[in-house]
């Protein structure tokens, strides 16, 4: 059974939530930020952005854009900032 | 006892400038060279790696690195390259180096590495020539690191550190999904370790992967990216006198 209000399977709508999370990532890598590993997942019916960036500039920069570009969608964010303290013990090999 | 402090994938940019240089000034109390294992920009720019370079600049300290792939995505090795030995870094791509830490020779062979995935799951030199030097890349990069090591072994260091961006094993990639294995590093890494051996191998570049990783060969692997070890760097301590910790269990 099909839902006739949805569009037609290869009607060429071309609006996707997939191709628009891998268009966020495309941009994510072109500008400002590069690539940081931060990883856009369709889970659910929203999008899920988690991953860790080097200072809070970043991640103010990276949800302004992930706003852009998922506008109407819903987005669950969990963008840590690196930690740069120092460690307070070692490792014995 | 050596005390190797290591951390990869600081990923600087304008705004990060003196972030990371309150702890480094604290190395001397708990280390005896710091290694930076790539992917120290977000572009490779030459203004991004003058951050990195005044980060580092006099510390007490020697500091060894290598390139990451963001630091070549401006297109810039050598310029960058030159930007952090003017800082006083040693810079390692397909070659090694004694550094003296306080009196202990320690023999440090680096490289970015690259990509191709791991046994039974790699690329294969077949097909398309894009192919095939993508692998070919790979395979230079390891027959350098494993020339590398062989050299070290006949400088009387007390002991032999493989410096790596890219993973040499899948052990330290555990978070990561699994579909992006092949481009986050290579078994060929791991092999140029065993054949030459080592007594650890650092690598970043697997921001979702995990810090504690072991080669075929039985040589100690730590993913030191910092969005993994979560601090500005962190500490190995290596026993001299010994090679790894591998022992036959007989029955």
């Amino acid at each position: 059974m099909s839902d006739s209000a949805a569009p037609r399977a290869g009607a060429g709508t071309g609006e996707n939530v997939e191709y628009r999370v891998a268009h966020l990532r495309d941009r994510l890598a072109a500008e400002e930020l590069g690539e940081l590993g931060v990883r856009a997942e369709v889970r659910a019916g929203a999008v899920a952005v988690t991953g860790t960036v080097p200072s809070a500039r970043c991640r103010d920069t990276l949800l302004r854009v992930v706003g852009e570009e998922l506008a109407g969608l819903t987005v669950h964010s969990d963008i840590v900032v690196a930690e740069t303290a120092r460690p307070d013990r070692a490792e014995e090999l | 006892m050596i005390r190797v402090a290591a951390v990869g994938d600081i990923h600087m940019g304008p705004e990060s400038q003196g972030l990371l240089r309150p702890a480094f000034e604290t190395l001397p109390d708990c280390a005896d060279l710091l290694l930076l294992a790539g992917d120290l920009t977000r572009h490779g720019t030459p203004e991004e790696m003058d951050v990195v370079a005044r980060e580092v600049r006099d510390l007490p300290v020697p500091v060894v690195a290598v390139l990451g792939n963001h630091d070549h995505h401006d297109g810039q090795p050598e310029k960058v390259t030159g930007i952090l030995r003017d800082a006083g870094v040693t810079v390692l791509e397909g070659e090694g180096a004694v550094i003296d830490c306080a009196g202990t020779r320690v023999g440090v062979a680096g490289t970015k590495g690259f990509g191709g995935g791991f046994v039974g799951r790699s690329a294969g030199e077949f097909g398309e020539p894009v192919m095939k030097e993508f692998v070919r890349t790979t395979r230079r990069s390891a027959d350098a690191l494993c020339a590398a090591l062989k050299d070290l072994a006949g400088r009387d260091c007390a002991a032999r550190i493989a410096l790596t961006h890219f993973s040499p094993v899948a052990d330290t990639l555990a978070g990561e999904p699994l579909e992006i294995y092949p481009f986050l590093g290579s078994y060929l890494l791991a092999e140029a370790i065993d054949t030459a051996g080592a007594d650890l191998a650092v690598h970043g570049h697997a921001h979702a992967g995990s810090e504690h990783g072991m080669t075929a060969g039985g040589v100690r692997v730590r993913n030191v990216a910092q969005p993994v070890i979560r601090r500005a760097f962190n500490v190995y301590q290596l026993a001299l006198g010994r090679s790894g910790s591998s022992s036959v269990v007989r029955a």
